[in-house]
């Protein structure tokens, strides 16, 4: 054990001094600041294998193999020397202590026995750029440039692996379709654990799995529902995450109609029956909009069995478009049902989300009517922003495939908004993030898992994410959610979309190839750019032009928008999909950002996870001085979040992870409310629900920063 | 003390025990306001040991060293016990004490509580240990004098017959003595270890503080209706109590923490949580400031609110509570 020292506190201890106040009453950012400077000090300096140049220090690596050979190999050595020189010219330098624990604790390179540092930030940035440009130069440092910038920054999987030749895959979001056969379900269970293995979170669609009491083979009441399934999934996973460098995570969707929807739920009470408890899945509810309109009747919702409605459409149940069909299927006689009353739903589902923050909502007919590629979403994934369509697999009797149909995987990567503004070459930064999340996806290739690779190979799908937003606005002293707040999300969102689509266009130009399917997209016909060409989209508020003005960021028009739009028509563009605005945890502590485009959670956020133990955040940007920018999560509300998110969603392809946040005065009415303002206000998915609790007073530990409102 | 003094409050229990009348307690005439508001929180706050996925830190425990794992399980041993008392005993002496019904009803739930508490160290147990190493545990609890010691002087006083003295013995327990064992998950969880015990132990932690809160408040309460002269009585018994138990507290402190060369940081964090169980009562703190700097890493590990940020890669934390229940009306619905 670490002995506490008398005289000299620890970074562990600078660290949490942040979360108490000093003997002035202010917040102590110059001990958090010690707090970095004292981990380098006493700990990673110490812990550094020490090379004398970088020729020893790469033929030791990859002698060691700890290097790809290969990669490297792609490069001349004056390259490489030219290139890591560049890296380092940046100088650098962590801005909190976070950011630094995090990056030597879960990215860089280790010796194999974990005990010694083979790499700086510096390091893994070249590495990630070298394997992202393929051997092109110009590309490779103009990546440099983008990461150590702290413009773009690739996702955890990506900016892990790179280079490593000991190494999990470079993405790590995947989404599975389960039919309603043992095949289908056995398979996913052994894809599951494949992914796992490979460090990645799952989620798995459920819909179609008949419920329980349903027959099987013509005998009723034989099937025991979708219970057991997840039971086997929880084991599998349990079993997966001990090999796993990263813990693996798994998500399940299951449709609002589906008759196992009230125990599915239940799963995640806090007083459940351990036979059908689950402690360590995440539970996803895809709400299709009949269920909100009786709801607003007030009168009772259908459950259809998916086993029915199968064999009486002839497609699973997931790929039902539900609100178009509901009256025909209550009508039809050949179809199971059961009824619960649409608003107890909508209540129930708000008590599971106080007591554990699940389930997820996906709006399935809004996601679907702003979906421009050809095919059905019925799903997302484990943080709920990626919303692609995929088809189902079939199997023979040997359990050989019979069609390999296709699911998800998504490789994700956020820019930093605040320095994204600040970009010399605003395009550029779109582009080179879109290329490199591109070169991802051409990378990858999960053989494990023949649909995923399917999948990839005909998608290219990608998803650019954004993260910083609140920093960025309290940075220019607008308050998040304010109307210069929305009219600047609206405006920055817009403007990247038009980015990535030219971006993806120009691969698609550059290797005469589109994804698969770019024909019945609504890209191809053009019907997609009717609202930008129609409508003029500019900034309401003086004070977001004068940003975009100060910026040099050149807005684009109708005309520019005609201009892509027929370009994209002929030549079509690479990626399926292309945006996709994740959660952002570990990648915006390394990169000093607040996490995605929510409010901060805290002035000084705790973090808390499996490796790291408890270590506190300050927000970017904060000081003594501008606290009042920085109203949290939980003051700001849902209402401003909403309208923020409903700001950014219009110019996104895919999805964003949207949690609300609510004090521990709200009722489950409190959370309805919210999530039908969400609706109406166009947002496609719901994440988590958070209610802070504050100490009842008495009981509070005394000047802590994290605990005062 | 001195049995001439009787006090008010032992009156009015033995005129309470005279009467024998049964009464129905009526949630709708609140004499107290503070009943219902520990109620709720104390409700919303329910929790059982099987939320958290302790089994997550199976890879963390493997990690510490074997004397490391003696000392949490020692450690956790010692906690069991205090629970054990508080839950089986300690609550439930309070309960013929109360001064409204209201008061007795919590009681009973902070009873209930600190047996959940008590099967937790149980369920930490089980998930990570084996079987002999938790006798072993178990047996060193028994033996170690200074443990015993610390029962014995807590258990004496529920048994005795002064409703105020039980009250000061009490939160003294949940104020203070639990803190010594409360040290080390915090420990370990400010340096990445066993998170999701540490997660489980906060949950104990955040009942603790309001159970503590509501003795010493309900013991406040209990002093106003005394003469200024037995008030002196029994607060210099309170100071006499916590000082009897603090040389206890660190020789048994010594006993767990002395191989490892933490007594000292864990002494700062006795002093901190004595002065705290001290202002709990009423009382002024003892222990000057200096000598409660409590190790800034343990301070801040402590705070039992629910502003943790957490991923799906996390345990559920320590942060939800069971919501209120409001249904929808038809305005709610307009669209």
């Amino acid at each position: 054990m670490e002995k506490p020292k008398d005289s000299t506190y620890s970074y562990h201890e600078l660290n949490a001094m942040l979360n108490l106040y000093g003997p002035d009453g202010k917040i102590q950012f110059d001990k958090d600041r010690q707090a970095a400077r004292q981990y380098f000090l006493e700990h990673v300096n110490k812990n550094t294998v020490f090379f004398h140049n970088l020729k020893e220090r790469l033929d030791y690596l990859v002698e060691g193999e700890y290097y790809e050979k290969e990669l490297l190999d792609k490069y001349s050595f004056e390259f490489i020397t030219k290139i890591h020189d560049y890296a380092y010219s940046f100088k650098f330098r962590f801005e909190t202590f976070l950011g630094a624990f995090k990056f030597y604790t879960s990215y860089a390179l280790k010796t194999f026995d974990g005990n010694r540092y083979l790499e700086r930030f510096e390091d893994r940035i070249v590495m990630t750029a070298l394997l992202l440009a393929d051997g092109d130069e110009q590309r490779a440092m103009t990546l440099v440039a983008e990461i150590i910038s702290g413009r773009f920054q690739p996702a955890t999987p990506t900016f892990l692996n790179s280079g490593k030749a000991q190494r999990g895959e470079l993405v790590s979001c995947f989404l599975l379709r389960t039919e309603d056969n043992m095949e289908s379900i056995a398979r996913s269970i052994n894809s599951s654990l494949q992914l796992s293995k490979r460090g990645g979170g799952v989620a798995l669609l459920l819909t179609n799995i008949r419920e329980s009491g349903a027959p099987i083979k013509k005998i009723e009441g034989q099937s025991s529902g979708v219970i057991p399934v997840m039971k086997m999934l929880e084991d599998a996973f349990s079993y997966a995450n001990q090999l796993g460098a990263r813990q693996g995570a798994v998500a399940v969707y299951l449709k609002a109609n589906h008759p196992d929807i009230l125990k599915f739920l239940d799963t995640k009470r806090e007083n459940a029956d351990e036979k059908v408890r689950i402690k360590s899945l995440s539970l996803g509810v895809v709400i299709p909009d009949i269920t909100l309109d009786l709801a607003r009747k007030n009168e009772d919702m259908y459950l259809f069995s998916p086993y029915d409605v199968e064999k009486v459409y002839g497609v699973p149940m997931s790929d039902i478009c539900i609100t178009e069909k509901y009256q025909e299927m209550v009508d039809d006689a050949r179809i199971r049902k059961a009824k619960i009353s649409a608003r107890k739903l909508f209540e129930t589902i708000a008590e599971l989300q106080f007591e554990s923050g699940y389930p997820y909502i996906v709006y399935e007919d809004t996601v679907n009517r702003d979906n421009p590629i050809a095919g059905r979403i019925n799903m997302s994934n484990l943080c709920s922003e990626i919303l692609q369509v995929n088809t189902p697999t079939t199997y023979n009797e040997d359990l050989s495939y019979n069609q390999v149909g296709k699911d998800i995987s998504c490789n994700l990567g956020s820019l930093n908004i605040a320095k994204t503004m600040d970009s010399p070459n605003f395009p550029l930064t779109v582009e080179a993030a879109i290329r490199a999340l591109t070169a991802v996806s051409d990378l990858s290739n999960i053989g494990s898992v023949t649909s995923i690779k399917q999948g990839n190979d005909q998608s290219h799908a990608i998803g650019l994410g954004q993260m910083n937003l609140h920093g960025y606005l309290a940075r220019e002293r607008i308050h998040y959610g304010s109307e210069e707040g929305v009219d600047f999300t609206n405006i920055y969102f817009y403007t990247i979309l038009f980015h990535a689509l030219r971006a993806s266009n120009l691969i698609a130009k550059e290797r005469g190839k589109t994804f698969v399917g770019f024909e019945n997209s609504k890209y191809a016909t053009g019907e997609f750019f009717n609202k930008y060409v129609q409508n003029e989209w500019k900034p309401k508020t003086a004070k977001v032009v004068e940003l975009f003005k100060d910026s040099n960021i050149a807005i684009p028009t109708q005309k520019d928008w005609e201009q892509l739009r027929d370009e994209i028509k002929k030549y079509g563009i690479y990626n399926q999909n292309l945006q996709a605005v994740p959660p952002t945890g570990s990648i915006s502590y390394i990169n000093n950002s607040t996490s995605s485009i929510h409010p901060v959670a805290s002035k000084i956020e705790i973090r808390k996870e499996g490796k790291l133990g408890r270590v506190y955040y300050p927000a970017p940007y904060l000081t003594n001085d501008n606290l009042e920018y920085y109203a949290d999560a939980y003051e700001v509300g849902p209402e401003k979040i909403i309208a923020t998110y409903s700001a950014a969603t219009q110019h996104v392809d895919q999805g964003l992870s949207l949690t609300l946040f609510f004090k521990d005065t709200a009722t489950t009415r409190d959370i309805n409310k919210a999530q039908i303002t969400a609706w109406k206000a166009g947002i496609k998915t719901i994440y988590y629900i958070r209610i802070r609790q504050m100490a009842l007073e008495g009981t509070e530990v005394s000047d802590c920063v994290s605990c005062m409102l | 003390m001195s049995d001439m003094l009787i006090s008010s409050n032992e009156r009015e229990n033995k005129m309470k025990l005279a009467s024998k009348i049964s009464r129905p307690v009526n949630w709708n005439k609140i004499e107290d306001p503070i009943d219902l508001e520990v109620w709720n929180r104390l409700t919303s706050n329910f929790w059982l040991p099987e939320k958290v996925p302790l089994a997550n830190d199976i890879p963390s425990w493997a990690t510490l060293r074997p004397d490391e794992q003696i000392l949490t399980m020692r450690v956790f041993t010692g906690l069991t016990l205090l629970d054990t008392i508080q839950g089986t005993v300690g609550a439930i002496t309070l309960i013929p004490d109360a001064l409204t019904m209201h008061e007795e009803a919590v009681y009973t739930n902070i009873s209930f509580m600190e047996s959940v508490h008590a099967k937790s160290y149980s369920s930490i147990f089980s998930t990570l240990c084996a079987t002999t190493d938790i006798d072993d545990a178990f047996r060193w609890s028994e033996e170690n004098v200074n443990l015993q010691r610390k029962a014995e002087i807590v258990l004496n006083y529920y048994h005795g017959d002064n409703p105020l003295k039980r009250k000061v013995a009490s939160t003294l327990l949940e104020s203070f003595l639990f803190y010594s064992g409360f040290y080390l998950p915090m420990y370990w969880s400010s340096r990445a270890k066993l998170t999701n015990t540490a997660d489980l132990i906060r949950l104990i932690i955040r009942d603790e503080a309001v159970h503590g809160y509501y003795v010493g408040y309900k013991f406040q309460k209990g002093m106003e209706l005394e003469s200024p002269a037995y008030r002196a009585e029994i607060k210099a018994y309170a100071y006499d109590l916590l000082l009897e138990l603090y040389e206890n507290e660190i020789k048994y402190t010594a006993d767990l923490y002395d191989p490892h060369g933490l007594t000292e940081d864990v002494k700062h964090f006795l002093h901190y949580n004595a002065n705290k169980a001290l202002m709990n009562l009423g009382f002024e703190a003892l222990f000057p400031h200096e000598t409660t700097q409590v190790n800034p890493a343990i301070m801040s590990a402590l705070s039992p609110n629910a502003d943790e940020n957490h991923d799906f890669f996390s345990g559920s934390g320590s942060s939800y509570v069971i919501g209120k229940h409001e249904a929808t009306k038809d305005e709610d619905w307009e669209f």
